[in-house]
């Protein structure tokens, strides 16, 4: 590995853009999520009540070097069919389940499972961060609980990680989003030899 | 995919969960305004716990609110349409009032009217309660005076004393001299009934049944009566109520009764009838929003469909007793489906009468509804017998139809229920049938007749074409002839192509010609003769000729009404006939009929020479011409 080399990545990579879906049901706070992500000078006051995302939405955002694209997309029943067509394209995904609505923690369950079945998504090695969002509403369940619920101790063939976080303070989205851009780096920049 | 359930179970803590209600109790409801729909549950309790209404928020019970009595009913609903939405109203009602909670406080209390005693029956009372007529000989004409009184109107302590003898009268009488109580009418059950608009979150009215066969219709802002009517002419006794339609439009209500029937009332009447009777007791019916056809369970096993006007359309016999009935509209496939728990634990879910979908819930159901929970549209909420509370939410993925049930209808059960679409036989046709049983042989000598009659005329026709060698298909070795015929143009010439082919697969045709057999006054052929070459076998050849129609000098003015008239008639018919060398007869021959001039394309002298006669009187148009 020589210099040339090193050289050409750090400058591709610079201006590469890592692409991410940002998945999950609706009023999870993806949205709301990916809002309190972006750079605080580019940032609008966040709003209280977000409006239910239509299609998709694309935000910007850099994290340990690591420049992210990530796809907002409608988590709405009708809307979940599309996020299939995002797939492909995907270097990462980001999956938000709110930890305080415990009705459908089964139905987040199924959505993942057929996102992780899905012959676009299985067998690659997508890293997979999942933000427990809402730990401050009253009722929420811990991470390691909302895992359990996901079933995410059965997935072996993608890197995972969960952090609960809450999108309308910002808390513990930087971790989480630290985690992912370091599997993006680690699979994508070579390891220096020792 | 039949083997996979379209189900997913949520996990519900079952511990502090026993509930113990009806299916009336049950309600559906945005109850704080944040689109998360709420589950309410008038629930009796058991043993020592008294009523209460419970509200769970999901799988988990967020409040808990002591009742004054039985529910017998729950129901939400708005009563205005403010923007921002204002929080829904929860109706509860008990024995003969119904309370009104917003926010759950108790806000209103509405009371059934009470029956008010009729004046006479009160005279009547006043006097049998007075000692100094407790005798047999003053009883007796107000007695009499109370017989006059129509029987339905009488309170229960007249009709009481009506059946007994002249002693017991009197012995009543002293016993207890008071008169007679205020009757006060018992719900038994409540519905809603949207105003104006079918929205979900539009203003609705109560609707409220009672003991006596009455539905009352509650206006949403007052509460007091929009309407009231007997739910049936003779007594019934309602024990379900559906609701369909809009107060200010059209509206049914669809009763089933303690007494095997389904009564119905629609807008405006004074008073529902019955829609059908059933075998046995009615356990629940729903309703079919799309073509309000009535769906029924019965004690009897069977579940049973019957249109809007009452009649039966199919009946199903269940493998064990039903015990609940819910609607299960799913409106992104375009379904609606209805479950039907049984007896022995199953949820079987029909398309119509065709069952698409079989849910083993472990333990007999008590009470069943589908509906919005949550922010889950489709959440199917079982409470079982032994009070626990199962919540199964539709996957996004499932697909209820007959491919994806797997379902095999068997053709015998296909054809064997299903009934024929067969017209009465009417009088005309039963005649018919008669007559021909018993003219039979003599209906089949006459067709016979006729048919010898019609072959020998085809034959007849066929030879005389043949003499006058009119035939347009060939015989014996040139019967591979074709001979086609194209006419072109506006007139008065016209370009007819003759086109000869031979359908031969092996032989080729020499020695052919065409002779245009015309009248000269009509038409003048350019052309007349035309020698056709060899035709090799499967070989085509096409001969334009011009043909020019010819009008004599003095022109009938008939030709300008040609196209409107139809055809020239006989005169305008030209005969192509296909010679062959050496024969004397010809091959084929063709009758084109040629089409009529177009007028604006007829020459203009002989034009003229038409106008000349027809417009004598107008010497200056000759002038200027």
């Amino acid at each position: 590995m020589g210099l040339l080399d090193k050289l050409s990545v750090w400058l591709g990579r610079g201006r590469a853009e890592v692409t991410v879906l940002v998945l999950g049901l609706d009023n999870s706070g993806k949205s709301t999520l990916l809002h309190a992500l972006r750079p605080a000078d580019a940032r609008a006051p966040a709003p209280h009540h977000a409006a239910p995302t239509v299609g998709q939405q694309q935000e910007h955002f850099t994290s340990g070097g690591v420049s992210f694209s990530a796809w907002d997309v409608s988590g709405a029943p009708r809307h979940r069919a599309l996020w299939e067509r995002h797939y492909r394209r995907a270097h990462a995904v980001i999956f938000v389940v709110d930890s305080a609505d415990h009705l459908r923690l089964v139905v987040a369950r199924e959505e993942l499972e057929l996102l992780l079945a899905h012959p676009d998504m299985f067998g690659r090695r997508v890293p997979l961060l999942v933000f427990a969002n809402k730990h401050d509403a009253p009722h929420a369940l811990a991470p390691m609980q909302v895992a359990a619920a996901l079933g995410l101790e059965r997935i072996t063939d993608k890197p995972w990680h969960i952090c609960a976080s809450c999108a309308l303070s910002g808390a513990g989205l930087a971790d989480g989003v630290a985690w992912l851009a370091r599997q993006i780096r680690d699979a994508h920049l070579p390891h220096p030899h020792t | 995919m039949s083997n996979m359930t379209r189900w997913l179970d949520v996990e519900v803590g079952t511990d502090d969960i026993d509930l113990n209600t009806l299916p009336q109790n049950l309600a559906l409801l945005d109850l704080h305004n944040d689109n998360e729909f709420k589950l309410l549950i008038g629930d009796f309790g058991r043993g020592e716990d008294g009523p209460k209404l419970k509200v769970f928020k999901g799988a988990m019970q967020i409040s808990d609110t002591v009742l004054p009595d039985l529910p017998l009913g729950v129901v939400g609903f708005y009563i205005s349409e403010t923007v921002p939405r204002s929080v829904p109203i929860v109706a509860v009602a008990y024995s003969s009032c119904v309370y009104m909670y917003r926010n759950l406080k108790l806000f209103y209390k509405y009371y059934l009217p009470s029956i008010e005693l009729s004046m006479c029956e009160m005279e009547v009372w006043k006097q049998l309660t007075n000692p100094i007529n407790h005798n047999s000989d003053a009883i007796k004409p107000l007695i009499d005076s109370l017989k006059a009184i129509p029987h339905e109107t009488l309170t229960q302590q007249s009709q009481d004393i009506l059946t007994l003898t002249p002693e017991q009268r009197l012995e009543y009488l002293e016993n207890n001299a008071e008169l007679p109580n205020k009757n006060n009418a018992e719900i038994v059950c409540i519905n809603t009934l949207k105003m104006h608009s079918v929205d979900k979150y539009s203003v609705s009215c109560l609707v409220i049944a009672t003991e006596d066969g009455d539905v009352i219709l509650l206006e949403p802002q007052t509460f007091s009566q929009l309407c009231q009517a007997k739910i049936c002419g003779v007594k019934k006794t309602p024990y379900q109520m559906i609701t369909t339609g809009l107060y200010s439009v059209d509206y049914r209500i669809t009763i089933a009764t303690r007494e095997k029937s389904v009564c119905v009332l629609k807008r405006d009447w004074p008073e529902g009838r019955i829609l059908f009777n059933t075998d046995d007791h009615i356990i629940a019916i729903e309703v079919i929003t799309a073509d309000s056809s009535v769906m029924v369970i019965c004690a009897d096993h069977s579940m049973a469909c019957y249109s809007k006007k009452g009649k039966k359309q199919w009946c199903l016999t269940l493998e064990h007793r039903p015990v609940a009935m819910t609607l299960v509209p799913v409106l992104h496939l375009g379904v609606t489906l209805t479950g039907v728990a049984l007896a022995s634990g199953h949820v079987h879910l029909y398309d119509g009468k065709a069952r698409r979908d079989t849910v083993f819930v472990r333990d007999v159901v008590s009470v069943m509804k589908f509906g919005q929970l949550g922010q889950e549209e489709h959440v199917l909420i079982i409470i079982t017998g032994a009070g626990n509370l199962m919540l199964k939410i539709l996957k996004r993925t499932a697909d209820f139809s007959a491919h994806a049930a797997g379902v095999e209808m068997s053709p015998s059960a296909l054809t064997g229920q299903k009934p024929w679409l067969i017209p009465k036989k009417s009088k005309l046709f039963l005649e018919q049938s008669v007559r021909e049983r018993e003219n039979a042989a003599l209906m089949h000598k006459t067709f016979q007749h006729e048919l010898n009659r019609l072959r020998l005329l085809a034959a007849t026709t066929l030879l005389e074409a043949h003499k006058k060698s009119d035939n347009s298909v060939g015989i014996g070795p040139m019967e591979s002839m074709r001979l086609t015929a194209e006419v072109e143009g506006l007139g008065p010439v016209f370009r007819v192509t003759l086109i000869i082919e031979n359908k031969s697969k092996d032989k080729a045709v020499i020695g052919l010609s065409i002779l245009f057999h015309v009248h000269t006054v009509n038409y003048k052929v350019s052309n007349p003769y035309i020698k056709v070459p060899l035709l090799s076998p499967g070989g085509k050849l096409k001969f334009p000729t011009k043909i020019e129609e010819v009008f004599d000098d003095n022109i009938s003015p008939d030709v300008l009404f040609r196209p409107v008239t139809g055809q020239g008639g006989e005169r305008s018919l030209i005969k192509v006939l296909l010679l062959k060398e050496g024969k004397k007869t010809p091959v084929l021959a063709a009758t084109v009929q040629m089409p009529p001039t177009d007028p604006m394309m007829l020459p203009f002298d002989k034009m003229q020479a038409i106008a000349g006669i027809e417009e004598k009187e107008d010497p200056n148009w000759t002038n200027k011409a």
